[in-house]
Formats: structure tokens, C-alpha cells, sequence
């Protein structure tokens, strides 16, 4: 087990170590010079080129590849995310404000999603192939078609423009967050009602079922020790995949409805060619990914003893 | 099966004749006729610059589904090499291979590819680059899988004892198995590639103006969302019916495959 753990471990510390270099790489050989960019940013102005050079020295990147590395990656180890290229403040407040705002959002589309999906799911499987069942497939089909940012501009239109009920950009008032909200949300409900529909049909299928039934089993402890954990499994599943759709949502959500948190501070940051600040939001990105999915991976070998066995 | 399959192989003549049916120039500027309603002259109406709102569909149609299936398709020749060379290597070279597919899975796609775009600039070719990159692992996992559950076959084993060399084996040997997976994968790529290119070209790091393509149609679109919300409806139904048809295609073929398989497991 411990051994188990310590190259799970292992392969998610070369996993993210992967990452950063990854991200770095591509920022370094970024197209134009980023020094210019900063320069004209900072000063609002065209400037002579001695004044860039300044820059240039003053944000390292002069230096060798390798040591510009080392020098973001070091203080990156203990928790600093360095300093903006355009504004030379710290970019770890400015995250925190961020994940603020984006927090409560995700989690509120998380929350309308498990709310429409789960009764969805369940009313659905109690009849299969049923007229319910049919409806609730085509909805999550169609869902799961949809474009977030196509479904935050229609939500936008017909309930903020044509209707005038809800307010849609920026985040003065609590209402404000109820048409992102809705819109993260409905894509989460498509997703995670096929999967729950077919974890809920695959584990009532289970051929030992009825032989447990026959031989007398109460159907509470057959419920409960074995389609239960059958069902856990793709719920686990979802919660990966989830994270992944979340993360995704909530850029196009974030700049649909002009809402600050770290989607559009990502894509700003990218505009800006604020690099630090991009850096900063895609190793948070990697880390939690990675973390999640290193957890869900442990919790897979604790419900299902078979994964264990074919691939340590 | 047979009325998606009907829809995809529509969409896919709409994609090579569509520009062809066009009854506009898609980047014909025309200020006086601009926001046109639907109109017998103009059957979708006309965007902010005059410019035929049908005839920019028809047009788009060619850079994302075109765009799209490039980019599937690149990403399904470098994620079953991948997947190959990580099955046939030896532990090191699997290890490390997956290391490497782990590392891009690191990211939500979608995210990597507006980072991966944006930063090299907006283009076509920045484009394509950053939905391959961010596109590639999931056909790379499935060849993996299936190549590694192929290596003790008979004639898998036979074939390397007989000197025929990797290359010949992969071909020969584990393509033919490989396909029908690969292709379910495909189809779910191709969908996520139409999303991906639509997405990055709303956020304005996609494919440029004045192409017509629809998720810059629909930035434009989103603009005078009070005096014409018709304009915005347009270029995202599209991107809907397609994402939608492939995605029932993808479907039926993963029964059939499954049913397939259930016929030769009993037989």
C-alpha cells in the first residue's frame, strides 16, 4: 500500500513537473518580444530601446532558459507566484481575490447540475427504454451539444434582454451570479445525467444480483453491499470529469457575463502578455487537476480491489 | 443509425458544396444594407458590416468542419504512434510515453488550447497547433490499452518470433484491431474539436476576421444582441446540429462495436 501510494505520488510529481516545463517552454518561445510588450504596457507609451533592454534585464529575460526556469520554478516551490510583468505587483493576492469569485460560482453550478441530474437519472431508470427515459437521454444529448457560450448568450437574451428579470453582466448584486450559475450548471446536468443513468443501469444489471436475491439476501444489504459500490465508481469518474468541465465553463462563462474570477483573469492576462500571471493560473490549473485525479485514482483502488492487481 | 449516418454524410456534402450554394460573397462588405432581418433577399438577414448572414454559415461550415476533421485526424496519426510505441517499447519506454500523455491531461483541454492559442497569437495555424496538442493522448491511451492487450496473442507472438520487425507488426497486426476504438474515439473528437474552434474563435484567438467562421460570427453576433438577437442564433444552432449529429453518430457506433463484440464473445 505504502509502496502503492509513493509512485502515485512519483508519477504525479513528474506529471507536474512535466507540466511546468511545458508551460514555461511555450511562454519562453512565445512569438515577439515580450520585454516590448511589458514596456509599452507599463509606460502606456511607444519607448526608446534602451528603456526596453531595462525591462528586459529587470524581468530576467535576458537570461539562459535554464536559469529562468530554476529562477520562477524555486520561489514557485514555496508557494510564490512571482510578480505581474506589467503592473510588478504580486500575483498571489490578486489569485486569491479571484478564486473568490470563482469559487462560489462553480460551486453553484455544481449544485444545479447535481440537483437537476440526480432526480433526472433516477426517475429515468426506473423504467429503461421508457418515454421518460427517452426524453431524459435526448436532453442530455442535446446538453451536452450545447456550447457554454452559446447557452450564457441565449440565458442572456431571453431572461436579461427580451424579458428583463434577471440582471446578466458583472457581479454587483447576489442575482447576478444565477444566469452563469445556470448556464455552468446545465452543462454540468448533461453530462452527469448520462453517466449516472448508465452507472445506475450497469449496476442494477449485475448478474450476482439475482442469485443474491434468490438465496435470500435482504434487498437493503444487497442495495448496500453491492450495488452501491458498483454505482460509486462512475460517480467518482464524474467528479474528474466534472473539474475538467468546470475549469473549461468557467472561462467562457466568466468573460460572457464580465464577471471577475480566474477565467477571464486568464484570458485578460493572456492579452496583456502578462506571462507571470498566465504562469500562475495554469500551474493552479495543473495542480488541482492533479491533485483530484491523484485522489480518485487512490479511491478507485480502495471501491474496485481489481484495479489494484493489473496496474500498480 | 441509418437517419444520423443520413445527417453526417448532409453535413459533410453541406461542408465541401456549401460555399458553392452560397448566394453571397461571405466577406462582401455592404454598409447600406447593414442588419438586415431574414428577408426574401437576405433569407438569414445580414450582419453589422451588410455582409450575407447565410452565405458567411455555408462558408463557415468549410473552416469548422474542415478545421475540425484536420485536426482530428492529425491528432488520431500522432495518438496511435504513441499509443504503439508505448505498447510495443519495452517498461521504460511505456512508462515514460505515459509520463508524457500524463503530462498533457495535466490541463483541462479546453483551457490549454486558449492558453496555447493566445499566447502564440491568434491564426489559423496557432489554431490547429493548440486543439492537436491538447487532443492527441486520448487516441494514444486507447491504442496503449488495446496494444498491450494484444501482446501475448498467437499471432502477435508468432509474427515477432518469425523477425518481422515493429513496424510491420504494428501495421499489420495491431491496426486492424486498433480501428473500430479509434474510431469511436474519433467521432468524440471531432465534436470537441468543432466546440474548441468555435470557443477559441469567440474569445477572439481563433480564426480571424473576415472569415466566416461561426464562433466569430457569434462574437460579432453578440454585440447587437438587443437590436438583432436573430443574428445570434444562427451560427450556434449550426455549431449544435453538427456537434449533435456527431455525437449520435459516435453513439451508434459504440453499440454496434459493443454488440460485435457480445456476438464473438458468445459464439
Amino acid at each position: 500500500m505504502i509502496q502503492l501510494i509513493a509512485s502515485l505520488l512519483l508519477r504525479a510529481a513528474v506529471v507536474l513537473t512535466g507540466a511546468a516545463l511545458a508551460t514555461f517552454a511555450l511562454l519562453w518561445h512565445a512569438p515577439g518580444d515580450p520585454a516590448l510588450a511589458i514596456a509599452i504596457a507599463r509606460y502606456q507609451a511607444v519607448v526608446p530601446a534602451e528603456v526596453v533592454d531595462q525591462v528586459r534585464t529587470e524581468a530576467g529575460l535576458d537570461a539562459h532558459f535554464w536559469t529562468a526556469f530554476q529562477a520562477w520554478v524555486g520561489p514557485l516551490l514555496v508557494g510564490d507566484f512571482g510578480q505581474s510583468s506589467v503592473t510588478g505587483r504580486n500575483v498571489w493576492p490578486e489569485l486569491v481575490t479571484m478564486i473568490s469569485y470563482t469559487l462560489p460560482l462553480a460551486l453553484a453550478g455544481l449544485i444545479i447540475g447535481l440537483l437537476t441530474s440526480v432526480p433526472l437519472a433516477y426517475v429515468a431508470t426506473r423504467r429503461p427504454g421508457g418515454w421518460l427515459d427517452r426524453c431524459a437521454v435526448a436532453l442530455a444529448s442535446i446538453g451536452a451539444a450545447i456550447p457554454a457560450y452559446w447557452l450564457g448568450l441565449l440565458l442572456i437574451l431571453l431572461f436579461a434582454v427580451q424579458l428583463g428579470w434577471l440582471p446578466a453582466m458583472g457581479t454587483r448584486t447576489p442575482a447576478h451570479i444565477i444566469l452563469p450559475a445556470l448556464t455552468l450548471g446545465l452543462g454540468v446536468a448533461a453530462s452527469l445525467t448520462r453517466i449516472l443513468r448508465s452507472g445506475i443501469l450497469e449496476a442494477r444489471g449485475q448478474p450476482f444480483l439475482p442469485a443474491f436475491r434468490r438465496r435470500g439476501v435482504a434487498n437493503r444489504d444487497i442495495e448496500r453491499d453491492h450495488v452501491a459500490p458498483h454505482a460509486a465508481i462512475p460517480v467518482v469518474t464524474v467528479f474528474g470529469l466534472e473539474l475538467a468541465f468546470l475549469l473549461e465553463g468557467v472561462v467562457m462563462v466568466e468573460v460572457i457575463f464580465a464577471r471577475p474570477g480566474l477565467g477571464s483573469f486568464l484570458v485578460s492576462a493572456i492579452e496583456a502578455r502578462d506571462f507571470p500571471k498566465v504562469q500562475a493560473v495554469v500551474v493552479l490549473t495543473a495542480v488541482l487537476f492533479v491533485t483530484v485525479n491523484l485522489l480518485i485514482d487512490l479511491i478507485y483502488r480502495a471501491l474496485d480491489p481489481r484495479i489494484g492487481e493489473r496496474d500498480a | 443509425m441509418r437517419s444520423v449516418g443520413t445527417l453526417v454524410v448532409v453535413l459533410v456534402l453541406l461542408a465541401l458544396i456549401g460555399p458553392m450554394l452560397a448566394p453571397y460573397d461571405p466577406t462582401q462588405i455592404n454598409i447600406p444594407h447593414r442588419l438586415n432581418p431574414p428577408s426574401l433577399e437576405w433569407l438569414l438577414g445580414t450582419d453589422a458590416l451588410g455582409r450575407d448572414i447565410l452565405s458567411r454559415l455555408l462558408h463557415g461550415a468549410r473552416w469548422s468542419l474542415g478545421l475540425a476533421f484536420l485536426i482530428s485526424v492529425i491528432g488520431l496519426c500522432i495518438g496511435t504512434v504513441a499509443g504503439l510505441v508505448a505498447a510495443q517499447g519495452g517498461k521504460l519506454t511505456d512508462w515514460l510515453m505515459m509520463r508524457v500523455t500524463d503530462t498533457f491531461l495535466a490541463f483541462p483541454d479546453l483551457v490549454a488550447a486558449v492558453v496555447i492559442a493566445g499566447v502564440l497569437g491568434a491564426g489559423t495555424g496557432s489554431l490547429i497547433f493548440a486543439l492537436t496538442v491538447t487532443g492527441w493522448m486520448r487516441y494514444a491511451r486507447v491504442a496503449r490499452g488495446i496494444g498491450l492487450s494484444l501482446q501475448n496473442r498467437g499471432y502477435v507472438v508468432q509474427a515477432k518470433l518469425a523477425g518481422l520487425s515493429p513496424l510491420v507488426i504494428a501495421r499489420w497486426h495491431y491496426l486492424p484491431s486498433l480501428l473500430p476504438s479509434l474510431a469511436v474515439v474519433w467521432t468524440g473528437m471531432f465534436a470537441r474539436a468543432i466546440l474548441g474552434i468555435s470557443a477559441l474563435g469567440f474569445l477572439g484567438f481563433g480564426v480571424q476576421p473576415p472569415m466566416p467562421e461561426w464562433g466569430t460570427m457569434l462574437l460579432d453576433a453578440r454585440i447587437h444582441m438587443r437590436s438583432t438577437p436573430l443574428q445570434m442564433i444562427w451560427p450556434g444552432l449550426a455549431v449544435v446540429i453538427c456537434v449533435l449529429a456527431i455525437n449520435l453518430t459516435g453513439d451508434a457506433l459504440r453499440d454496434a462495436l459493443a454488440e460485435q463484440k457480445d456476438q464473438k464473445g458468445t459464439a
